[in-house]
């Protein structure tokens, strides 16, 4: 290293030396280097949760406004009372949009809309789980599990999807006290009611609802607004039934029909058919306002 | 997340009021000791990533909890009273049972009045009394939409607290999913989603568990909703979900149909808040793989987000969408070429915006924009001559000189960049004199030479190789000339018996390179025409000379 070669410039420095190269440096996402952006992200998050945004203002003019306008549900039957379009559309997309139209449950998506139908009202499911199919499908997206009775999908969504051992899929509806004693003042003929599914209800209806109501004891058949009054489950295999009704807790005592009685009137008349899913085959429809007595549901379907 | 150490700044509490009641442990306590944490949060970079829910603009108040909220931020007798409040609530509805009635909406509601008024709701008390699996009862299908919201607030507000609370929500995890069906109210798809979005901000385990469980397509899908609140909602949860560090949710959420495109178009026509959101979601899907950048940029990403980059003045959404941009130049020269040309439409360009960053006076924005230049700089000749050009260089000086380290050290590696030449020509290090000349004119070297002296031995080490770029580069020896005149040499020399080996050799060639026992001697032996000889490399005073 001379000074005779400093003078040149720009000669190379002893490969010894690692000379600046320009080099692109990514960072990867946990990266010490982005950490102090991350916790002003989150704190600033905390603080414009105390604040009203705009979207919230806006929302509140809105609701204010709103509360003039008052309209009554437009889908037959449902005599819910909306203010304001957004009411509206909200109890649309709750109520009668993945809305069981037979029993009027109402689910979170069109698939367990789906599955509810086919489990619950469909006697070609019924028959499928008889012949010993594996039916009961597993309630979580993704997971293709399927399973030969609710009691093992349910075991199923405990062990592998954490589900609570309290939940239950299907439920046995109860109408209030004072709901069956109207029914009872409006039909003195028949008593008795149908055993719904083989679970026990422990998940009340939302008793908020006004009109959409499920009233779990048979209904006039006459009706022609089948929606209200309407309620259709086909009880499932006896055996089940026994193993389901040996299992009922009685949580409340007033909830649980003193009598219980197999067999039933068979709904008629889906009102929406569209909206009700499943199969397809081995229902009833299109046979609003005739009663039929028999025990056993037709295996064949009726074409709408 | 909480540590409980430190005792230090909460005994001086205790001593500097001495007229409120004596707290020991209990509420207090444990408030004082969150303040910490978020003191720690920001030195140890700990982040809570966790949301708590407390105003319900169209709520007029429960006035009861509403005044314990007052009064609780500060008074141990009060959050004593809040605390039992809680309790019993709980109690009241275990009684109710399973029925579904007015009453257990209205009681659900004053459990979550309960628990959103304070900044620290006695979220430990509702979860000792049981809360969680009445809770989950309340999620059943078919329950009301006033049922379920309120249940759902509860569990977000349970989720947003401690681990071992934001844990204790693990039972109701399944039906919060599925209740981000389309089907639902949107209100209720939104607080459930609030409420996987803190479980999913807690830790690794549980986010992996989430995704085993579907919950990233549930939750995405939420973004085509109309709803603007619920899709910006939605996209927190979702950044949550997918912040990793493993790559494997953001590569799930990248496959789904038509997701690119509804972000691109979030990202077009969104609010400032709901952009917010999608950033930070682009953040991690871009530091991921360059393949998602890719993808994005084909969807048309980079103009609207440069455009925003460039006009907004919103410090929360500058961050994820400079960070994002930065993920996306720092992979190769074609995403650079894309942002350039995504930038050419706007008055001054992608320089110009983040040329304007660097002139906030907000420290991480200058630092991450620093980065970002830098790597920009670390292109092809042209990337590096548009940078050069496009405004960032002034800012950049200033940034060197005058700011704190981590960025000081941005802005070296940016302006270092710009001075030598790309890899790829087979020319590596060869200096751009066209740049080192402006820069080093400029008054540059001073903010090297204090890298030099920095504890850090990345920057000690970046502050050698400008130097013996500048010392090599410059013609006639001014580089070593001036290094000398601004205290280089010393600099240097404190390297030279450095603990770490790297910077003592380097330190040691540079000094015997440019500044050895040859250095200044032959002046002394030299006459009035040593000038002509040796050059003007040495300093004046060696020379026997003028001062310069």
């Amino acid at each position: 290293m001379d000074l005779g070669k400093m003078k040149d410039g720009a000669e190379q420095t002893s490969p010894l030396f690692r000379a600046w190269v320009a080099a692109r440096r990514p960072f990867k996402v946990d990266s010490p280097f982005f950490a102090a952006g991350n916790v002003e992200r989150e704190l600033v998050a905390k603080q414009i949760s105390l604040e009203i945004t705009e979207e919230e203002k806006k929302h509140i003019v809105q609701s204010e406004e709103e509360q003039l306008w008052e309209i009554f549900c437009p889908i037959v039957g449902c005599r819910t009372k909306l203010k304001g379009v957004g009411e509206l559309e909200s109890h649309y997309l709750s109520r009668h949009s993945a809305t069981c139209s037979i029993c009027t449950r109402v689910f979170p998506t069109t698939r367990l809309l789906n599955l509810h139908v086919s489990e619950t009202h469909d006697s070609f499911f019924r028959a499928k789980v008889a012949l010993n199919y594996p039916m009961y499908e597993c309630l979580m997206e993704g997971c293709s599990a399927r399973f030969l009775s609710d009691s093992n999908r349910h075991q199923h969504l405990v062990d592998k999807h954490h589900f609570p051992r309290s939940f239950r899929f299907h439920v046995k509806k109860h109408a209030s006290q004072k709901q069956r004693q109207r029914q009872k003042a409006h039909q003195p003929s028949n008593s008795g009611s149908t055993p719904k599914q083989s679970k026990k209800n422990q998940r009340a209806k939302a008793a908020s609802e006004s009109a959409p109501d499920v009233h779990t004891d048979r209904k006039d058949y006459e009706s022609t607004t089948p929606s209200e009054t309407q309620n259709q489950d086909t009880p499932m295999d006896v055996d089940e039934l026994v193993t389901a009704v040996s299992r009922l807790s009685t949580v409340s005592q007033d909830e649980t029909p003193s009598v219980l009685r197999f067999g039933h009137r068979r709904g008629r008349g889906v009102p929406f058919g569209q909206k009700s899913r499943g199969s397809g085959r081995g229902r009833g429809r299109g046979r609003s306002g005739r009663d039929q007595e028999d025990d056993s549901p037709p295996l064949q379907s009726i074409s709408t | 997340m909480m540590n409980h150490g430190g005792d230090g700044p909460a005994a001086t509490n205790l001593r500097r009021d001495p007229f409120k009641t004596s707290v020991g442990k209990g509420a207090g306590q444990r408030r004082r000791q969150a303040a910490i944490t978020i003191g720690k949060d920001r030195r140890d970079s700990v982040v809570r990533a966790k949301r708590l829910r407390r105003a319900d603009p169209a709520d007029h108040g429960d006035g009861d909890a509403m005044q314990l909220a007052a009064v609780a931020a500060d008074d141990d007798v009060a959050y004593k009273l809040l605390e039992d409040s809680t309790a019993a609530a709980v109690l009241n509805l275990k009684n109710i049972g399973k029925k579904a009635t007015p009453k257990k909406v209205e009681a659900l509601q004053t459990l979550r009045r309960l628990l959103s008024c304070s900044a620290y709701p006695p979220v430990h008390v509702a979860v000792q009394a049981g809360v969680v699996p009445l809770l989950v009862d309340c999620l059943g299908f078919g329950a009301s939409e006033d049922q379920l919201f309120e249940a759902a607030w509860c569990l977000t507000n349970i989720a947003s607290g401690d681990p071992e609370q934001t844990r204790a929500v693990e039972p109701a995890l399944p039906l919060l999913i599925l209740h981000l069906g389309e089907k639902n109210p949107a209100r209720v798809v939104e607080q459930c989603a609030w409420a996987l979005g803190n479980v999913a901000g807690e830790a690794e385990d549980l986010r992996d568990w989430l995704l085993r469980q579907g919950a990233l397509s549930a939750l995405a899908r939420n973004l085509s909703s109309p709803i603007i609140t619920l899709v910006r909602t939605a996209a927190w949860a979702l950044s949550n979900l997918i912040k990793g560090p493993n790559s494997r949710a953001a590569t799930e959420l990248m496959k789904m149909d038509g997701i690119v495109d509804t972000l691109v178009r979030l990202v077009s026509n969104g609010d400032d808040e709901l952009v917010v959101e999608v950033a930070w979601v682009l953040v991690y899907v871009t530091s991921m793989s360059d393949l998602h950048s890719s993808q994005l940029i084909h969807a048309g990403l980079l103009p609207p987000l440069v455009a925003r980059l460039a006009v907004s003045h919103h410090q929360p959404l500058l961050t994820p969408v400079l960070r994002t941009i930065g993920n996306i130049v720092a992979s190769d020269n074609s995403k650079c070429d894309a942002v350039l040309a995504a930038g050419q439409s706007l008055p001054g360009g992608i320089n110009g915006a983040l040329a304007r960053i660097l002139e906030t006076e907000h420290r991480t924005l200058q630092k991450e924009a620093a980065w970002v230049v830098s790597n920009l700089a670390a292109g092809s000749i042209l990337h590096k001559r548009a940078v050069f050009n496009g405004g960032a260089v002034s800012p950049l000086l200033y940034l060197l000189a005058t700011s704190t380290f981590d960025v000081r050290k941005e802005a070296a590696y940016a302006l270092g960049n710009l001075c030598v030449a790309p890899r790829d020509q087979g020319e590596e290090g060869k200096p751009i004199l066209e740049h080192l000349n402006v820069l080093v004119d400029r008054g540059c070297l001073m903010g090297f030479i204090a890298l030099v002296k920095s504890p850090d031995l990345e920057s000690a080490r970046l502050g050698l190789q400008f130097l013996e770029l500048v010392m090599r580069a410059l013609p006639d020896g001014k580089g070593p000339k001036l290094v000398e005149k601004l205290d280089g040499i010393a600099a240097m020399e404190e390297l030279q018996f450095h603990a770490n080996e790297e910077l003592r050799i380097m330190s040691n060639m540079l000094i015997d390179q440019y500044f050895g026992e040859d250095y200044g001697l032959e002046e002394e032996f030299v006459s009035g025409d040593a000038r002509t000889q040796y050059g003007p490399e040495y300093p004046p005073w060696r020379r026997g000379g003028l001062a310069a």
